[in-house]
């Protein structure tokens, strides 16, 4: 197995063809990105090429959608101001009233967008580290924290292109980066620079983060947590209440790797959690039953909390194509104004 | 339930490692990371129950396979279930009596058994030892194919055999194998007569098998007698007959039918005749064949000849002449010179009747004419007063007056008679010696009734040519050399020599006994009587006769073969084990597949 770089992204991946490379004209027809298949699209490129091919994919399937048009509406009048763009004056009304206004359109009522990233050790895991049986031939995945960098890194650029500012919060133990909300140009570079920096303390601690991104945004605005939730659900329920009594939009992707999920290998093992050290001794034969059980309730009543304060909340497993968490982060962008 | 290879069971130690893996494996196993841990203690948490009792219920599956194959590796065997059979001792007893050959429905009831024998010997593996054991006690060994050749040579003997001997020879070979599984396998027509007496069987394990069918009435010849042994040459057949209805009969002699008849129930019929044959003769009396052919005829033997010649000397008294008119009237002896019947101190020549003189003064000359005659016996002390006599022939009679009879240096007479301890009548070669003289003064045996046959035996009998007689003997049994016979020879012509002790030959016949070539007896060999009596004992009135260590009564015959080896012979337990084991593993698997599945 060739090595992993820090994010768990092999340096050569192979790629399970046919494939069209995805900058290729023949690709908007062909294949696109955001369905590819995460690990093998992360290794064709850096995280900013990647990003930018996941949205190009996801724009053009959206081409094809009702829904166009976005932030060209128009919205209302105010009294022109000087250093007004001209081009937004209404010569109409000026003639008809001799009053001097601006049309104002949606895309400049821009959403404030703040991701908050888990950046903790347990999202530096990944299912292809897991091998106890004999049989336990690891699947090429990447981690939930390279997952989750290069799903943020598509998310900013997708909202960015829709004239949204975008931040970004990086937090494990403690918030790790900051990056104010901004539609500016040169903003998704600052973003993909931050996700380069080091992070994957001990802990999690997405009460803070989340306490941060609310405070990075001035206004109501859509905060967008990227964790694998191995955290405890009182502490983010709080956090989450003070976020909606704030008036902002919340939407969860709780990343998986599918080995969370179902336990595939088999064997006996001291189940060790990185960031507690809690030691945990099964036979996998055993206990893979209850475990998934057991699963499939903790989903139920993340789930169900979210659920209770209208936050949006989706399970985002690691092998998933990115387009799945960039569809459902931006139906929830647009369902605000 | 034992083992063949109890050293195998040293395996069962493996069953430590499930056990182990079970109570340690909480403190074994790789280090992995794994962020979800909490969910997982949370899993095991929330079921730790059902977790703790499947465990448990995985290991119990485990160990219980290892075991299995285990004791499948030490080769066990028991005595309730399994496939195929331990090695095993069967001695296989067939009851080959005369009422074997009796013929039910369509086919001889030994047929059955020799078949069913053959059965048993087909089922038989490499690793058994088998016995074929007849009722008459013969024990034979052997490969599957040697057994398989005798029982087809099997014949029913003449007899009933000593169905008591058979048994316990067939247990003691199978007691003496060292075979932990031990089986006597009888089928036997259980004949009430052959089973009056049966020997305790112990650790032996017992398969019997009585025919439920009874044959059919049967009638049989019981009695067959020349009366006396020697005609001189008249004499008489006597006959007697097992049968419900009157019967005829036929008799033959020397091959040659001389009577036939019609003879009522139980009634003795007496023929007699005075053939023109002479010498030792056999004959016959027959009936018409029934469903048992075998007791249909009866053989005798006579010698025939003239009557002696008998010379009455006056001192021999009264009663001696009278009786000898007697005997003349009826022809079995005439006047002449062939035997005398002499008081001892008028004795010349033998042979000779001799009885002690009746003056006391004549004793000295008596001595010294027995001594000139060469007769190892002297007369001695007279002893006067009331004497009961002892001896065949001679019971209630008493003696008043008689001397002693004292045995000279090589005696090797029959005492006939004794007085207290003191031999009163004694034979040897060519002479019978009386301690009394023949008077009623001396004596009570003139006047008795038993007189005039006893006189007729000594004389046409004792007296008479060679010393030789007929014996009754029943089939198969072994008797004592007679002395004056040193060969047999069989109804067909052959001749075999005697040893010291004769083996009568399992059928029925005349066989006659010689000496230096000639005729001088005869063994007439017929089945006993009540070997004609077909009663039966049931299966399970003859069970509990016998008296194994456990007894098991087939129902039917094919299925006699069938328990021989399942139900007695302790079965091999390796493929239950396997099988076990095999469940084991696949429940084992179909618990941990199952789980997965509901997974996935």
């Amino acid at each position: 197995m060739p090595a992993l770089d820090r994010h768990g992204v092999p340096p050569v991946a192979r790629i399970p063809g046919p494939i069209t490379f995805p900058g290729s004209m023949e690709s908007a027809r062909a294949v696109r990105a955001d369905l590819f298949d995460p690990a093998s699209l992360a290794a064709l490129g850096r995280i900013e090429i990647i990003a930018r091919w996941i949205v190009d994919g996801f724009m053009s399937g959206l081409h094809r959608s009702p829904r166009k048009g976005f932030s060209v509406e128009f919205a209302e009048y105010r009294p022109y101001q000087p250093g007004d763009d001209l081009r937004y004056i209404d010569w109409k009304i000026a003639a008809r009233s001799d009053r001097w206004v601006v049309r104002q359109y949606e895309e400049e009522t821009n959403l404030r967008a703040s991701v908050v990233l888990d950046v903790s050790r347990s999202m530096a895991w990944s299912g292809a580290q897991m091998r106890i049986g004999p049989n336990a031939a690891p699947a090429e995945r990447l981690t939930k924290l390279a997952y989750a960098e290069r799903l943020t890194a598509a998310l900013a650029l997708l909202l960015l292109r829709q004239r949204d500012a975008v931040g970004l919060v990086r937090f494990d133990e403690r918030i790790r980066s900051s990056i104010a909300p901004r539609a500016r140009t040169g903003q998704w570079r600052r973003v993909v620079a931050a996700l380069q920096e080091p992070g994957t303390g001990k802990a999690s601690s997405a009460p803070a983060a989340l306490h941060q991104a609310a405070r990075l945004i001035s206004r109501r605005g859509l905060i967008v947590l990227i964790s694998d939730l191995l955290m405890d659900l009182p502490d983010v329920e709080r956090a989450m209440r003070a976020l909606r009594a704030a008036g902002h939009d919340v939407t969860v992707l709780h990343i998986m790797d599918p080995a969370e999920r179902d336990l595939p290998s088999s064997g006996e093992a001291l189940f060790v959690d990185p960031e507690s050290d809690l030691t945990v001794p099964a036979s996998i034969a055993d206990v893979r039953l209850a475990y998934h059980n057991t699963v499939e309730e903790v989903i139920g009543e993340w789930r169900s909390m979210f659920g209770a304060l209208g936050i949006g909340y989706e399970v985002v497993p690691t092998d998933a194509p990115f387009g799945v968490p960039l569809r459902r982060a931006f139906a929830a962008r647009q369902q605000l104004p | 339930m034992s083992f063949l290879a109890p050293l195998y069971l040293l395996l069962a130690g493996a069953i430590a490692v499930p056990l182990v893996i079970h109570l340690m494996r909480r403190k074994v196993g790789v280090r992995v990371e794994f962020p979800a841990a909490r969910y997982l203690a949370r899993a095991e948490k929330e079921h730790s129950r059902t977790l703790r009792i499947r465990n448990l219920l995985l290991m119990l599956l485990r160990v219980v396979a290892l075991l299995a194959i285990a004791v499948a590796a030490a080769r066990p065997v028991a005595r309730w279930v399994g496939s195929g059979h331990a090695p095993t001792a069967i001695a296989i007893v067939i009851d080959n009596s005369l009422s074997s050959s009796a013929v039910v429905n369509g086919r001889p009831v030994l047929d059955q058994f020799k078949s069913m024998a053959r059965d048993v010997v087909s089922a038989s593996a490499s690793t058994d030892r088998l016995w074929l054991v007849t009722i008459d006690g013969r024990v034979r060994g052997g490969s599957a194919s040697t057994l398989r050749d005798e029982i087809n040579r099997l014949e029913p003997i003449a007899g009933a055999g000593d169905p008591a001997a058979a048994l316990s020879r067939a247990s003691g070979v199978v007691r003496g194998s060292g075979f932990d599984a031990r089986q006597v396998a009888l089928a036997t027509d259980g004949q009430r007569s052959e089973w009056q007496h049966v020997p305790p069987i112990p650790n032996v394990q017992l398969v019997l098998y009585v025919p439920s069918i009874a044959p059919s009435p049967n009638h049989a010849v019981v009695l067959a007698e020349a009366r006396p042994i020697r005609w001189t040459p008249r004499g008489a057949v006597a006959a007697r007959f097992l049968s419900r209805d009157s019967t005829t009969y036929r008799i033959t002699l020397n091959g040659r039918t001389f009577a036939r008849g019609t003879a009522a129930p139980n009634e003795e019929v007496v023929v007699r005749a005075s053939p023109p044959e002479r010498g030792w003769v056999d004959g016959t009396v027959e009936l018409e064949p029934d469903e048992l052919p075998g007791d249909n005829v009866r053989h005798f033997a006579t010698w025939i000849g003239p009557a002696p010649g008998v010379t009455i000397s006056p001192s021999s008294g009264p009663f001696v002449k009278s009786a000898f008119d007697v005997l003349r009237t009826t022809e079995r002896v005439v006047e002449g010179h062939d035997i005398a019947v002499v008081g001892a101190d008028e004795l010349s020549a033998l042979p000779a009747l001799i009885t002690a003189p009746l003056d006391p003064v004549r004793i000295g000359a008596a001595n010294r004419a027995l001594e000139r005659a060469g007769i190892p016996w002297r007369f001695g002390a007279r002893r006067t007063g009331e004497s009961t006599v002892r001896g065949a022939g001679f019971e209630g009679v008493t003696v008043a007056a008689r001397y002693d009879l004292v045995a000279q240096a090589g005696a090797t007479a029959e005492t006939l008679a004794v007085v207290g301890r003191d031999a009163w009548v004694v034979a040897g070669p060519r002479y019978v010696l009386v301690g009394s003289p023949l008077t009623a003064e001396a004596t009570g045996l003139p006047v008795r009734a038993t007189f005039i046959p006893w006189l007729g035996s000594v004389l046409t009998e004792r007296l008479v040519g060679e010393p030789g007689q007929v014996i009754e003997a029943q089939p198969g049994v072994q008797l004592p050399r007679p002395r004056w016979a040193d060969a047999m020879e069989t109804p067909e012509g052959g001749r075999t020599p005697l040893g010291d002790v004769v083996d009568v030959p399992p059928r029925a016949g005349t066989f006659f006994l010689l000496r230096g070539g000639r005729r001088v007896g005869a063994i007439v060999v017929n089945p006993p009587p009540e070997e004609s009596i077909l009663d039966r004992y049931s299966a399970a009135e003859l069970a509990d006769r016998l008296k194994s260590e456990r007894t098991l009564v087939a129902p039917n015959a094919s299925s006699w073969a069938t328990m021989t080896f399942r139900a007695a012979a302790r079965r091999s337990l390796i493929e239950p084990a396997l099988i076990a084991a095999l469940l084991m593993l696949i429940v084992e698997a179909i618990a941990i597949g199952a789980r997965s599945r509901r997974v996935a």
